[in-house]
């Protein structure tokens, strides 16, 4: 007997919410294979790159134990994503993954994912872009993917990259929702690191795909329509054809929007706020989100007040929240792993009009360096005395 | 069963178009088609908004036709000509993203095998000479080295049709086309060789001049990919906008092409042949 | 940024690009609840008004989609039936299939189909001011939704067996045999309590001139002007 046959199937609530948990010492890309050893995952298709390998090496060994039905490693990222859309319209669970140059060098296929309303999770260890050549972390490669149509969430550390990974299948699979879902990750300093995570036992798994309960019909021949381009060639110029891709293009957004719900209902919400009442907030995601704990810590210790707003959700952008969060702030910094500062133009654009606070341009760092807690520490009293 | 998608529902016929209460009612679904039952059933393309006298869309009118299951038929395109009549079709059909076709065909077929393994779900790849041996070089190859099971059909124009008559991979040398300004300096791709070397179980190559052989190549290449490997078959459709070719001399081309260098190509592994004797064998016990 | 003022889904024509009401704040229903103009419902007050809109409006027309169009498994016959039954209520009624989502080359005849590609040419060319869609994937909907309120002035009502669809006017979720009946029933009690059906002096469903043409056996195929004369 296949070792997920002899799993359990329970509820997703269950799975995220009632199942006692045991602590472990493992390293993301452990967590990120654990939360696929539960996830009842189908078929997982991907092409090495540092710093994915090790995740996605990891899931092979999970299809050699039977925990998946099918699993390869592509000729390239192309071929990787391509195979996976594939994959995905005949209504299996679908799993791929990649890092910094490997998704630049599939982006026009994930950028067609949401367009052909394809669920599957696509996991994104963050890492630099060439040239030069380089494997460090850096994440500059989600500048990128915000504009592609995916639901994209930005893991902190190994208790998140297994949490969100596994909700994000049950995410994409929602008929409103019904696109992938991206859950991206600093590379090396989550997925080579170890944290602890709480993990619900692994002879647990999440119920399979519903795939005639979705937004699209399935390519398989045994659902109507009989004729069935999915996929529409709109090539008539014409402002028909005009008005139906503005209108598909619109209803990628709406079904983003629509995720909304339930990422509140699964992840807790799209931001996390610590110290809501601080005049000197930090707004940051992924690992920069630690080191700003480090520094908010410190800074109590020296007597300042500062907030935290952990942005979990980076599309949908949690614009209501943020605005709501940042009503009182006098002072915004942004710390972030890339040299763009694209979160730093997301707050802005959504907080122009909302807040009285100054947004500090900064603090960054890139190329792979990590940020020091006394980078944003200074940035943070630079900020009080006005300055920067 | 597929053909349950095809059940109207009760009370239902009479306000469907005629196209598919035809299709319902005298398709090709769930039956053996032989290429003299044309004109005798409705087909499962008819209309499409191919040029005048295109051999193209003639060679996938046969090639729909020929398929031994359609109704358990799965078609991938991409950019190009033909896929302006694929889509038109009552199979369901992919068009995915330039250079995509064979990667997404892998994910169809294998995503299908865990979802019904107990019922061949036939896969089939349909594109253009640019499609498969420019742009989407690297996927075909890779599918036939996995030993993908499904069949990879090119619509071999010899040229860039849909976007305006550029120079592909399969333009023969010394043509001046678009972009070949001095006429294209290097040989036609040789993708019967590099299915050879693949190891690809079945390769043909036609021109769509005999309806029967069309037919029967169609028919072996989709047999074969189901339980043997993959399969090749290429097919010269000339664009007659593009080498200017009137409209009623298509098919002197075509005869005229076959003759002089296209021919009539079939290599079979021993396998495969072996996989159609016992199929045979077994249709007429 | 969002507007200020809360967006509502009102019958077009609302322009050239009318926004995804979903991108507006529009949310969707819960179990038990619809959508009306944009704002949540009891499920009871949601048949109500697609009722009223469905007796009194210009040209209702019912598109079924492919889910309810083949019986490819248990309780379409049903809930199809359920649809036959509901047309039954509405007087001048017409039924117009979506029986696939490709685009129709080289043109769709609108009197047989309606397209997600151009679902306003039907809308248009039949001069319908009310309709109902049952059984299309919810992709295909949303699309189609928004662009029938992008160019006319027809009241959009969906039936959705899924979560609902922020981009019509009228939205009843999770919608199963039952609901369609109950809908069914909603339009008799406003009959009862005295209604007149705009179309009260036709009853019964109103074959297309080509529906006509096709049943009484005169098309040997679709989409030709000349033979649906």
């Amino acid at each position: 007997m296949e070792k997920h046959a002899k799993q359990r199937v329970v509820s997703p609530e269950y799975m995220f919410f009632e199942a006692p948990r045991t602590r472990h010492f493992i390293t993301g890309s452990e967590a990120a294979s654990e939360a696929v050893r539960r996830a009842n995952l189908d078929i997982a298709i991907a092409y090495p790159i540092t710093p994915q390998s090790e995740t996605m090496q990891r899931v092979g060994d999970l299809f050699g134990e039977g925990f998946l039905k099918d699993y390869y490693r592509a000729e390239d990222e192309i071929g990787a994503f391509s195979a996976i859309s594939g994959a995905s319209r005949t209504g299996v669970r679908c799993l791929t993954a990649s890092s910094g140059p490997g998704l630049m060098r599939g982006l026009e296929v994930i950028a067609s994912w949401p367009g052909h309303r394809l669920p599957l999770v696509f996991l994104i260890m963050c890492r630099v872009i060439n040239a030069p050549l380089s494997i460090q972390p850096d994440n500059l490669e989600l500048a990128y993917m915000l504009n592609t149509g995916s639901v994209l969430f930005h893991a902190e550390n190994q208790q998140d990259f297994f949490d969100y990974t596994l909700a994000s299948f049950i995410i994409s699979e929602k008929c409103e929702v019904t696109l992938p879902v991206s859950v991206a990750v600093d590379g090396f300093f989550v997925t080579h690191a170890r944290g602890w995570v709480e993990m619900p036992s692994a002879e647990l798994k999440l119920p399979g795909r519903d795939c005639y309960n979705e937004a699209v019909p399935m390519i398989d021949n045994e659902n109507p329509p009989i004729r069935i381009a999915r996929d529409a060639p709109i090539q008539k110029s014409n402002f028909i054809s005009y008005q139906m891709h503005a209108a598909w293009q619109q209803e990628i957004h709406a079904a983003q929007e629509r995720s909304r719900r339930w990422i509140t209902r699964y992840m807790g919400g799209l931001l996390e706020i610590t110290n809501p009442d601080a005049e000197t907030i930090i707004i940051a995601s992924g690992s920069a989100v630690s080191q700003s704990r480090e520094a908010l810590r410190q800074a109590q210790d020296m007597g300042h007040q500062v907030g935290l707003i952990k942005i979990k959700s980076l599309r949908p952008f949690p614009v209501q929240e943020l605005r709501q969060a940042c009503q009182h702030a006098k002072r915004i910094i942004v710390p972030e792993f890339n040299c763009v500062g694209w979160l730093n133009r997301e707050v802005r654009a959504t907080l122009y009009g909302h807040t009285e606070a100054e947004i500090a341009d900064g603090p960054r760092v890139y190329g792979g360096i990590t940020m020091p807690t006394e980078m944003i520490l200074e940035w943070l009293l630079d900020a009080e005395k006005g300055g920067q | 069963m597929a053909l349950r998608t095809l059940n109207v529902a009760p009370g239902f016929m009479r306000f469907m178009p005629k196209e598919y209460q035809d299709l319902v009612e005298k398709g090709p679904f769930g039956r053996q088609i032989k290429v003299t039952d044309l004109g005798t059933f409705k087909e499962v393309l008819e209309e499409h908004p191919m040029c005048e006298g295109c051999a193209m869309a003639f060679f996938i009118r046969l090639s729909l036709a020929a398929l031994p299951n359609p109704e358990h038929t799965v078609m991938v395109g991409t950019a190009g000509c033909g896929r302006l009549a694929i889509s038109q079709a009552a199979i369901p059909f992919v068009y995915g993203n330039y250079c995509d076709t064979n990667g997404v065909a892998t994910g169809l077929k294998r995503g299908l095998q865990i979802r019904f393994p107990g019922q061949h779900k036939d896969v089939v790849v349909m594109a253009g000479d640019g499609g498969l041996s420019d742009i989407g070089f690297s996927q075909v190859m890779h599918s036939w080295f996995r030993k993908e099971k499904f069949t990879t059909i090119m619509l071999d124009n010899e040229v860039y049709g849909n976007t305006g008559g550029q120079e592909s991979g399969m333009t023969r040398k010394g043509e001046v086309v678009k972009m070949a300004p001095l006429g294209k300096q290097f040989e036609k791709i040789d993708m019967l060789g590099l299915a050879q070397t693949s190891g690809v179980a079945y390769i043909a190559r036609l021109t769509p001049t005999n309806p029967s052989r069309v037919f029967s190549t169609i028919r072996k290449a989709v047999l074969i990919a189901r339980e043997v490997g993959p399969t090749y078959v290429q097919a010269y459709t000339s664009c007659n906008i593009e080498y200017s070719i009137a409209p009623e001399k298509v098919l002197d081309d075509a005869r005229q092409v076959e003759k002089e260098r296209y021919g009539f190509v079939e290599i079979m592994s021993d396998e495969a042949k072996a996989y159609l004797e016992r199929i045979d064998a077994e249709s007429k016990a | 940024m969002m507007n200020s003022k809360p967006y509502r889904v009102v019958p077009g024509p609302e322009g050239l690009l009318p926004p995804a009401a979903a991108t507006c704040g529009i949310v969707l229903p819960e179990k038990g609840e619809g959508l009306v103009l944009g704002s949540l419902q009891s499920e009871q007050e949601t048949l109500l008004v697609m009722a009223r809109e469905l007796l009194t409006r210009k040209n209702p027309t019912i598109f079924p989609g492919p889910l309810v169009l083949w019986a490819w498994k248990e309780g379409v016959a049903e809930k199809a039936a359920s649809v036959l039954e509901l047309a039954d209520e509405i007087p001048g009624v017409r039924i117009i299939p979506m029986p696939d989502y490709r685009p129709i080359y080289p043109k769709i005849d609108p009197e047989a189909v309606i397209n997600p590609c151009h679902p306003n040419l039907t809308i248009w060319h039949n001069k319908i001011e009310v309709c109902v869609f049952v059984g299309v994937h919810c992709h295909f909907a949303n699309i189609t939704l928004k662009m029938i309120r992008a160019g006319t002035n027809c009241y959009t009502i969906t039936l959705c067996h899924e979560a609902g669809h922020e981009d019509s006017m009228a939205s009843l979720p999770f919608c199963g045999a039952d609901q369609v009946r109950a809908l069914t029933e909603a339009i008799r009690q406003l009959k009862r309590e005295g209604l007149r059906p705009r179309y009260a002096d036709t009853p019964g469903i109103q074959l297309t001139p080509t529906q006509q043409t096709v049943l009484s056996g005169l098309a040997w195929q679709h989409g030709d002007g000349a033979l649906a004369e």
